[in-house]
C-alpha cells in the first residue's frame, strides 16, 4: 500500500459518460412530445454538466466547480417550477400537454 | 483506493441491504403468494360500498402552491447550511465578518418577499 | 479497483435509468418516467460521491430527488393525464433525423474525449487523492468557504432567481384548474 494513490477511474471517463447522458437528454428533449417529459430530459441535461464539472474539479482539486454546481442546482430548481407552471398554464388552455400542438403564438 | 471511500461504506451496505431485501422480499411474495383473483376481490375496498366515482381525480393546485413554497425553502436552508458551518471561520476574520452577515441577511429578506407575495396572492389559504 | 467498480454499476445505472425516461415502452405512465429519473438522480449522486464531492451528491438527493421531483410528481398528479390529453407520439422523419444526429454528434464528441481528454494539462497530472482529503475537498466547509469569499454576487442573484421563479409560478399556476 506504499505505492502512491491515484484515482484509478481517468477524467475522460467521466466526460465520456456525461456526454453519453447530455444526449440521452437531448434526444429526450428533441423526441418526446410530452411536455413533462421534455422538462425531465432537460433535467438529466443539466445533471449531465454538473458531472462535467465535478469532474473537473476533482482533477483541479478546486472547488470552483462544485461553487457552480450548486448555483445549477438552484437554477434547475426555479426551471422546474417555472416550466411546470407553464405546463399547467398550457393545459389549461388546450387540455393537451402535446407540445406539437401548440403551434399558436396567441389563442 | 478504498480508504478515501470509507465513510460510505455503511452506506452502500445499507443501500445493498435494502435493494437485496425488497427485491427478494417481491419476488418472493410473487412466486410463493397463492393468487384467486375473483371480480369482487378486483374492486377497490371503500367500506363495503361500491365505488362511487373514478379515483383518477384532478388534485387541486392549492399542492402545487405548497410544492413550490417547499422547493423555495428547501434550497434556502441548502444555502444557509455552508453559510452556518463557515460562520466562525467568517466571524475570525474581521474585514469579512459584516459582509459574510449582511449578504445572508440580504438572500433571506429576498427569498421572504417571494413568501409574502403568495401570501398576499391568497395563494397559502386552502379555501 | 474499488472505483472503477463503483464507476461502472453507478454509470451503468443512471444511462439505464436516464434511458427509461427518454425511451418510448417505458414512459408512457409519466409517474413511471417520473421514478425512473429519481433512481437516475441516486446513481448521479453515487457518482458524486466517487468525485469527492460529498456536500453536492447529498445536494442531488436532497433537492433534485427530494423537492423537484415532488414538484413533477404533483404536477402528473394535478394534470392526472389520461391517452386523450397525452395525444399520439407520433415518429417524424424530422425527430428521426435529429435523433441520428444527435447520436452522429456524441460519438465524435466521445471519441474526441477518449483519445484527447486525459492528455489536458490538467488531466495530466490529477491532483493527489490524499492532498484532497486533506484539505477537505468537497466537504461543506470547503465548499461553502468558496461561494460565500468568492462568489457572493451569484448567490445573490440567486436569490433573486427564486423570488422571480416564486413570483412566476404563482401568476401562472394561481387561476383554478
Amino acid at each position: 500500500m506504499q505505492e502512491t494513490l491515484a484515482f484509478t477511474v481517468p477524467l475522460s471517463w467521466y466526460l465520456i459518460l456525461a456526454a453519453i447522458l447530455f444526449t440521452i437528454g437531448a434526444i429526450g428533449v428533441f423526441t418526446r412530445r410530452n411536455a413533462l417529459l421534455v422538462l425531465m430530459s432537460v433535467e438529466i441535461m443539466l445533471n449531465a454538466v454538473n458531472l462535467t464539472f465535478l469532474a473537473f474539479a476533482r482533477t483541479r482539486g478546486d472547488s470552483i466547480g462544485h461553487v457552480v454546481t450548486f448555483f445549477v442546482i438552484a437554477v434547475a430548481a426555479a426551471e422546474a417550477a417555472v416550466g411546470l407552471a407553464l405546463v399547467m398554464g398550457v393545459f389549461r388552455h388546450t387540455r393537451t400537454v402535446n407540445v406539437d400542438s401548440l403551434r399558436a403564438m396567441r389563442r | 483506493m478504498i480508504e478515501i471511500y470509507e465513510p460510505y461504506i455503511p452506506v452502500l451496505l445499507i443501500a445493498m441491504i435494502v435493494v437485496v431485501l425488497a427485491g427478494v422480499i417481491l419476488l418472493a411474495n410473487g412466486l410463493l403468494g397463492p393468487k384467486r383473483p375473483t371480480r369482487l376481490k378486483g374492486i377497490p375496498y371503500e367500506s363495503g360500498v361500491d365505488p362511487v366515482d373514478s379515483p383518477r381525480h384532478r388534485f387541486s393546485v392549492k399542492f402545487y402552491m405548497t410544492a413550490i413554497l417547499f422547493l423555495v425553502f428547501d434550497l434556502e436552508v441548502v444555502f444557509l447550511y455552508p453559510w452556518a458551518v463557515n460562520y466562525n471561520g467568517f466571524l475570525a476574520d474581521p474585514g469579512f465578518a459584516a459582509t459574510a452577515f449582511g449578504s445572508m441577511a440580504a438572500f433571506l429578506v429576498i427569498l421572504a418577499l417571494g413568501l409574502f407575495y403568495e401570501y398576499k396572492r391568497g395563494a397559502m389559504s386552502w379555501d | 479497483m474499488f472505483e472503477q467498480v463503483m464507476f461502472w454499476l453507478f454509470g451503468a445505472g443512471a444511462v439505464v435509468t436516464a434511458g427509461m425516461v427518454v425511451a418510448p415502452p417505458f414512459n408512457r405512465n409519466p409517474v413511471h418516467a417520473a421514478l425512473a429519473l429519481i433512481a437516475s438522480f441516486f446513481c448521479m449522486a453515487g457518482l458524486y460521491m466517487l468525485l469527492l464531492a460529498h456536500l453536492l451528491a447529498v445536494l442531488q438527493i436532497l433537492v433534485y430527488a427530494g423537492a423537484i421531483m415532488v414538484l413533477f410528481l404533483f404536477v402528473i398528479m394535478l394534470l392526472n393525464l389520461g391517452d386523450h390529453e397525452l395525444g399520439k407520439q407520433s415518429s417524424s422523419v424530422g425527430q428521426m433525423i435529429g435523433l441520428v444526429a444527435m447520436a452522429f454528434v456524441t460519438s465524435k464528441l466521445v471519441v474526441t474525449l477518449a483519445t484527447s481528454a486525459d492528455s489536458l494539462p490538467h488531466g495530466a497530472d490529477p491532483a493527489a487523492p490524499e492532498a484532497l482529503v486533506r484539505d477537505g475537498f468537497g466537504t461543506v466547509a470547503t465548499v461553502g468557504d468558496a461561494m460565500f469569499r468568492h462568489y457572493l454576487v451569484p448567490f445573490e442573484l440567486t436569490a433573486i432567481l427564486l423570488l422571480i421563479a416564486v413570483i412566476g409560478a404563482v401568476v401562472l399556476a394561481k387561476r383554478n384548474l
